[in-house]
């Protein structure tokens, strides 16, 4: 990680440059309050430029931080402002992906957004005897209550669905605004569902904070906790051994892997399509125990671990097993590819265009299937994966279908880069790294399953956490949910939506 | 909504009663692990006397269920902050490999026709609201199942955020341990609660003055 400062309006794009060349995968660098909406506006229309996250840290004064991702220049830049007072520049109005972190920087640290725009609850939960503790100042007022007129235009009403729903799913509220079939605005709430991770990692050490991170999301546990080990092992100044990023990886691949076949069940299952949901079932019933064959938990709980991994894959499982598991799910594929019942019910259902994709900062497949080839694994390489060149499966109509096409090319990539990284390693478990004193702080990141999960960790002098900062996937592809459901859909394509967005609450309600 | 509120004490309450279950979770818990999931785990599961075995007790729990509860139970779940990874393996047990419908469970999104609640997630406070209004929904008799360690208390602590465990909130009768959950170790949890449902059963009153 490299410090440029202090970066001024103008100079930016020449910083990146440098930066990207000389300077490793991550630069940080400091921006004055009074400029970095220019700052901001600049970087949004550097090319290949992602908002990827915006976080606060402390109190008095807050530390800002918008974390860039620029995936041509192979950098995460990182922008650290000191925020004077209770306003800052609004940068949602520059980069609307911004909105999501506004509320909820609110809601934790008391700032708000320069213009006076409404904040909406996000993690609070409105019941006044419930109080949450926040990890800077409260906010004077509470956020808004986000409720649809009862009557929009004389025509719409609203339905209110959850959050208790369908049997094993989780729960979620939603808001639906209808004229009776068709959607005409959604809502979602999640706050019933904060569980306060970042709040209570504070004061404990990395690895002690390990456990509760892999439970953020138990369907994204690897993508997680790698982005969360990675960025505690750049505060640390750790360097895992070779082996255990091998092992990292292999976990990572299954995980998505097995992530993918549900997602396929669960599309079937929304298409009432019960042959395909039970062939997908088998697929990914297999894939379950094969992650228990080979890395001991079926939901891979319990593999990384902070400078190495806790356990090492059994190879000659793995290779017994992949081509029978990974077989059932390429056969559920192709016969449900060549079913003309589904390609009809998934086609132009839930559309995000590649400019709404953009503008939300929308990652991993959702976002390759609307025809953005970003990709953590190739775009800023780490880990084993600096070897491996994975390819990008895209598509580019956006829509359901595209949405599966993508993860089924995913799937079968996937296979191959675990057969890779098998020939590489030698199933021996490694110690972890030793502490050489580093930063202490850092950013980390990986490309789970359901895209780029990013995380941020600040230790004090005694090496205990003070600020960590997480961003699975699900935060920021959430936000491309409403406008998939609004884009021309009834009531039933909802399930079809969601189930082909694949993303959890618990990873949002963190 | 205050009722099942204030049964905290259902946690000790309970707890003695259902250690025969419990112990059978475990062993069930234990086989599901590494190794049972593994190709060797399925071979015993086939090897014929099991299977003679397992035959043997799906039409005893047939009968059960038939003679209790007109050949149907129906399951509803309730997720109060799970991680989602449990949800993952309730949804697992209508997959072919455990396909619970042959043993005369079904779920059912609706809570007049539920008679069992699988809670998942270490009851979060800002859910306990929710979580009262479905199980009040509910006609009796009726059982509550926590599944999964944070529903036991395993993974969280009781603090501002939740109440730690499902027991605090809601009257538990039959607890599933795991991380989550296997869907084996769900089915021998749902088996256990068809028997405590049963009991109850039998202990219906049937009459004005509850005297038989």
């Amino acid at each position: 990680m490299t410090t440029l400062k202090p970066a001024t309006a103008g100079l930016l794009p020449a910083v990146v440059t440098r930066a990207g060349n000389a300077a490793g995968p991550v630069a940080v660098t400091e921006v004055a309050a009074a400029e970095l909406d220019v700052v901001t506006a600049e970087l949004a229309q550097h090319p290949g430029a992602r908002l990827a996250d915006l976080f606060a840290t402390g109190a008095d004064p807050v530390i800002l931080r918008v974390v860039w991702a620029l995936d041509r220049d192979q950098l995460y830049l990182v922008t650290e402002t000191e925020v004077e007072g209770p306003r800052y520049p609004a940068l949602s109005d520059i980069a609307p992906a911004a909105f999501a972190e506004e509320c909820e920087i609110y809601e934790q640290f008391g700032i708000r957004p320069a213009g006076g725009k409404p904040l909406n609850r996000v993690a609070m939960p409105p019941q006044p005897d419930i109080k949450l503790p926040t990890l800077g100042h409260a906010p004077a007022e509470p956020p808004r209550d986000v409720h649809a007129p009862h009557l929009v235009g004389g025509q719409a009403f609203e339905f209110p669905f959850g959050p208790v729903r369908q049997v094993g799913v989780e729960s979620l509220y939603y808001g639906l605004v209808t004229s009776g079939e068709e959607l005409v605005d959604l809502y979602l709430f999640t706050w019933h569902k904060h569980r306060g991770v970042e709040w209570r990692a504070q004061g404990q050490t990395p690895r002690q904070a390990l456990f509760h991170i892999e439970r953020v999301e138990g369907l994204g546990a690897i993508g997680n906790s790698c982005a969360f080990a990675a960025a505690a092992e750049a505060a640390l100044g750790l360097e895992p051994a070779p082996e255990a990023l091998l092992t990292r990886a292999i976990a990572l691949e299954l995980e998505r892997l097995y992530n993918h076949a549900a997602a396929i069940a669960a599309l079937c299952q929304a298409c009432g399509l019960a042959v395909g949901r039970a062939a997908a079932e088998i697929a990914l019933e297999q894939l379950l125990r094969l992650n228990a064959a080979v890395l001991g938990h079926r939901y891979l709980f319990g593999v990384v671990e902070i400078g190495g991994a806790r356990t090492a894959p059994d190879l000659g499982r793995l290779r017994a097993g992949l081509p029978a598991a990974y077989g059932e799910l390429r056969r559920a594929g192709d016969a449900l590819l060549s079913t003309n019942s589904l390609l009809d019910r998934l086609e132009a259902t839930g559309t995000v265009t590649l400019e709404e994709a953009r503008r939300l900062g929308l990652v991993g497949p959702v976002a390759r299937a609307s025809g953005i080839a970003a990709d953590a694994r190739a775009d800023h390489p780490s880990g084993a994966y600096a070897a491996l060149a994975p390819v990008v499966a895209t598509q580019t109509a956006g829509d359901a279908l595209a949405r599966m096409r993508v993860m089924l090319a995913e799937a079968a990539e996937s296979v191959r880069l675990i057969e890779t990284l098998a020939a590489d390693a030698t199933g021996m478990p490694v110690g972890t790294a030793a502490k050489n004193g580093g930063p202490r702080s850092g950013l980390g990141w990986s490309e789970s399953s359901r895209g780029e999960s990013l995380a941020w960790v600040e230790l004090d002098a005694a090496g205990r956490i003070s600020r960590a900062r997480l961003r699975p996937a699900a935060v920021r592809n959430w936000r491309g949910f409403d406008d998939a459901c609004r884009s021309q859909n009834v009531f039933t394509d909802i399930p079809i939506i969601e189930a082909s967005f694949w993303l959890t609450v618990a990873g949002t309600a963190r | 909504m205050s009722e099942p509120m204030g049964r905290g004490g259902a946690w000790t309450e309970e707890r003695g009663t259902s250690d025969e279950g419990r112990h059978h979770l475990e062993a069930a818990q234990a086989a599901s692990g590494k190794h049972g999931t593994s190709d060797e785990g399925r071979h015993r599961l086939e090897a014929p006397q099991r299977r003679a075995g397992d035959a043997a007790a799906a039409a005893e729990l047939r009968r059960r269920i038939a003679s209790q509860f007109g050949r149907s139970l129906h399951v509803r779940t309730l997720d109060t902050g799970s991680c989602a990874a449990c949800e993952q393996e309730i949804r697992l047990l209508a997959a072919p490999h455990y396909d619970l419908h042959r043993l005369g469970f079904f779920f059912t999104p609706a809570p007049r026709h539920a008679d069992l609640l699988l809670v998942t997630g270490p009851m979060l406070r800002a859910f306990a609201a929710a979580a009262g209004k479905t199980y009040d929904a509910m006609p009796a008799p009726k059982i509550v199942v926590a599944t999964g360690a944070c529903a036991l208390g395993g993974v969280y602590q009781p603090d501002a955020f939740c109440y730690g465990s499902a027991g605090e909130v809601l009257p538990v009768d039959v607890w599933i341990p795991g991380c989550p959950p296997s869907p084996l170790a769900l089915l021998h949890g749902l088996l256990v609660a068809v028997d405590r449902l049963a009991e109850r059963v039998a202990g219906l009153s049937f009459t004005v003055g509850g005297t038989s």
